[in-house]
Formats: structure tokens, C-alpha cells, sequence
């Protein structure tokens, strides 16, 4: 989680990095979120395995619920990035990156149940 | 370059796309939370949960008003966020006994990064400075 939340992080400095250059998203910061986008999909896995182990999250409909919305977030931010072809798709790239940080760390909460 | 961008599309391009973006994650954050809290114990605050809902409808309404050029409704809209903000950000500090459990407006929307806060400011720029037809700076041209 950490590592994806990490990923996400670059992935918003990167796209910050391009709206101050005036820039749109390039091809290979979408590769870049696919990456962060795999690794989401690796913890509904790791998630679904625990749940059938009898483990699972402390409050497992918040978790699910946040974890699924996450999926969502990178996908609509690239689809974005092919319509708009300014910097405003940074920004709206930033915006997605920093979203899915801040529902990993949500994520990680509801795990532990802090 | 967004040239498909025809007169009237509203804020589905450039500098507006980046706002229904940040309008977009706002409503899901607040519609989800505020359906948790109302399914879950709705009886441990009601005037707070039913705020959130009230406050999580109209962040939903905006963001599709902005997103389709709905510009009279998006201003109804953003300007019952911006008071909404300041009312119950302010009343909960003044009287936190109002609110036993917090709202997205709470503390000027301090649990969302003051996203909350911000945001109208934002939307209500963006509406200022799109009206009378003016082009927006991707020279898509505004209602």
C-alpha cells in the first residue's frame, strides 16, 4: 500500500511538473498510472484472498468501498488526457494522483481499523 | 488543444475541466461518506448528517451543472457551498455542541484538506470570469 501510495506520489509530481512546463499528459505518465493502477488491482487481490482466509479489514464495506472508488479515479483522469490535450490535463492528472494517495492512506486506516 | 470544444459546452475543457475534476472527487467523497453516516447511526447526529447529505446533493448538482454549462444552476449551486462553508464553518467553532459529529463544512471543511473552502472561490471565478460570452483561454466561448 505504501509503494502504491508512493507511486501515486511521483505520479503527482511528475504531472505537477508538466502543468508549471504548460504541458499535457504524455503516453508515458499514462503507463506510469497504469503501473499505480496494477498495483490497486494486486490489493483487491491480496484483499479478497485475507477475506476468504477469515481475515480480511476491520470495517470491510468502508474498505471496499474505498478501494473500488480508487480504481475508478487513474482510468477517468487518463480518459481526460486523450480529450483534452492541454495542461489542464496535468491538472487534472495531479488532482487523480493526489486522490488515490489519499484514499491509500485511508485504505491502510480502515485495514488496520485506526 | 481542444478544438472540438464547440460555443456553450460549459466547463468540459480547459482551465473548467480541471474544476469539474476537483468538483467530481469532492462529490463522490462527500455522497459516500454521508450515505455511511446516514445508514449507519443517522440517531448520533442528525442536524450534522443531514447537512453533509444536503451539502453532498448540491456538490453533485455543481459538478454536473458546471460539467454541461448549466451556468444559472451551477451559480445557485456553487453559491450555496460557499455559504454553506462559511455559515457552518463558522457556527462550528462558535457552537461545536451543534454538531456532534463533523460535517464536510466543519471547521471551514478542515477534514477535506479545506477543499470545501476553496473550491466555491474556485467555481465562483471560473463562472465570473467565463460569463457575457467571453471566450475562456482555450477560446472555447462561454453562454
Amino acid at each position: 500500500m505504501l509503494v502504491t501510495a508512493a507511486g501515486a506520489a511521483l505520479l503527482g509530481g511528475w504531472a505537477a511538473w508538466r502543468t508549471v512546463r504548460d504541458r499535457p499528459v504524455i503516453l508515458r505518465q499514462l503507463i506510469a498510472a497504469a503501473v499505480v493502477e496494477g498495483l490497486l488491482a494486486v490489493q483487491v487481490v491480496v484483499g479478497l484472498v485475507a477475506v476468504a482466509r477469515g481475515g480480511g479489514p476491520a470495517d470491510g464495506p468502508t474498505f471496499w468501498g474505498y478501494l473500488v472508488t480508487t480504481l475508478f479515479v487513474l482510468p477517468v483522469a487518463a480518459a481526460w488526457a486523450f480529450a483534452e490535450r492541454t495542461r489542464w490535463s496535468s491538472v487534472v492528472l495531479l488532482v487523480a494522483a493526489l486522490t488515490v494517495v489519499f484514499l491509500q492512506f485511508r485504505v491502510v486506516q480502515v485495514w488496520t481499523g485506526a | 488543444m481542444s478544438g472540438a470544444t464547440a460555443p456553450g459546452t460549459g466547463a468540459a475543457s480547459g482551465p473548467g475541466r480541471a474544476l469539474v475534476a476537483l468538483y467530481g472527487v469532492l462529490a463522490i467523497a462527500a455522497t459516500s461518506r454521508s450515505g455511511v453516516q446516514i445508514l449507519r447511526d443517522f440517531d448520533a447526529a442528525p442536524l450534522a448528517y443531514s447537512l453533509s447529505a444536503a451539502a453532498a446533493l448540491v456538490y453533485v448538482v455543481a459538478t454536473v451543472a458546471l460539467a454541461r454549462g448549466a451556468r444559472r444552476v451551477a451559480w445557485v449551486a456553487v453559491c450555496f457551498e460557499a455559504v454553506g462553508v462559511l455559515v457552518v464553518g463558522t457556527l462550528s467553532l462558535v457552537r461545536p455542541e451543534l454538531f456532534p459529529d463533523a460535517t464536510v463544512w466543519s471547521g471551514f471543511g478542515i477534514g477535506y484538506g479545506f477543499v470545501p473552502l476553496v473550491l466555491p472561490a474556485l467555481g465562483l471565478w471560473w463562472l465570473v470570469r467565463t460569463r457575457d460570452g467571453r471566450p475562456t483561454p482555450d477560446g472555447a466561448v462561454a453562454r
